[in-house]
């Protein structure tokens, strides 16, 4: 979430317009929803329980969760108005998310 | 430096470290160099065997054991724990992303095609709520 909380910040009113931000955990996303609701950056928040969908986006960090259970790694992922990947980060370190400079970065050059 | 000031100060570091790394968790500088506080408690460590090479004194024995108890837990944390193997890459840059279909916490479906010729869209993968 702190990363989020960041990236709402670097970005100006008008790229937070013109951008949707879907954030995919495996969690009920309720909380994380009222929160970014509170900071008024229209995030959505979606839940993948069964991580399917991380794992068909490669984003698996496998045993890495409490008893040995697989966890998303980290990751965020930039697609265009055509739905392209345009720019990816990924973090072998899961202390280690983007700074929202490189994320704002990567924005503006689409 | 006496050893009494520099058993404080090797505690004093351990406790800073671990304040300044919590409160500041949504600082990218902080967050994104997590070896910081590695080098901190070792620091930490050095301090209070400076301090025991003086005189031997409980205290002394106090400040090495907590510094070094932190930096064994830091290091496995950071080194260990943290570490994401590495896995085959799927995302290509350039490529289109898989589709997909997941539900908010409202039960709507959210759908990466709802977006198609709108919205770029910033998917940000995480664990949960932190």
């Amino acid at each position: 979430m702190a990363e989020l909380q960041g990236l709402g910040a670097a970005l100006s009113d008008a790229e937070r317009a013109g951008i949707e931000v879907v954030a995919v955990s495996p969690d009920e996303n309720a909380q994380s929803q009222r929160l970014a609701d509170g900071l008024r950056v229209g995030y959505r928040f979606v839940a993948d329980p069964d991580l399917a969908v991380t794992r068909r986006y490669g984003l698996i960090h496998r045993g890495g969760g409490p008893g040995g259970r697989d966890v998303p790694r980290p990751a965020t992922v930039l697609l265009d108005r055509d739905g392209v990947v345009r720019w990816v980060s990924l973090s072998d370190n899961y202390q280690v998310r983007p700074d929202p400079r490189d994320v704002v970065r990567a924005v503006r050059a689409l | 430096m006496t050893a009494g000031r520099l058993a404080a100060l090797s505690l004093g570091i351990c406790v800073i470290t671990i304040a300044v790394y919590s409160m500041l968790l949504g600082v990218p500088a902080v967050r994104n160099h997590p070896e910081g506080y590695v080098a901190a408690f070792a620091i930490a460590a050095t301090v209070a065997g400076l301090g025991l090479a003086l005189r031997r004194r409980w205290y002394g024995w106090t400040a090495l054991g907590v510094s070094m108890l932190l930096l064994t837990l830091g290091s496995y944390v950071n080194f260990v724990l943290a570490r994401i193997p590495d896995a085959p890459m799927v995302l290509r840059v350039g490529e289109p992303a898989p589709p997909f279909t997941l539900r908010d916490a409202a039960g709507r479906p959210v759908s990466l095609t709802d977006y198609r010729g709108q919205k770029p869209v910033l998917l940000v993968f995480y664990r949960g709520y932190w």
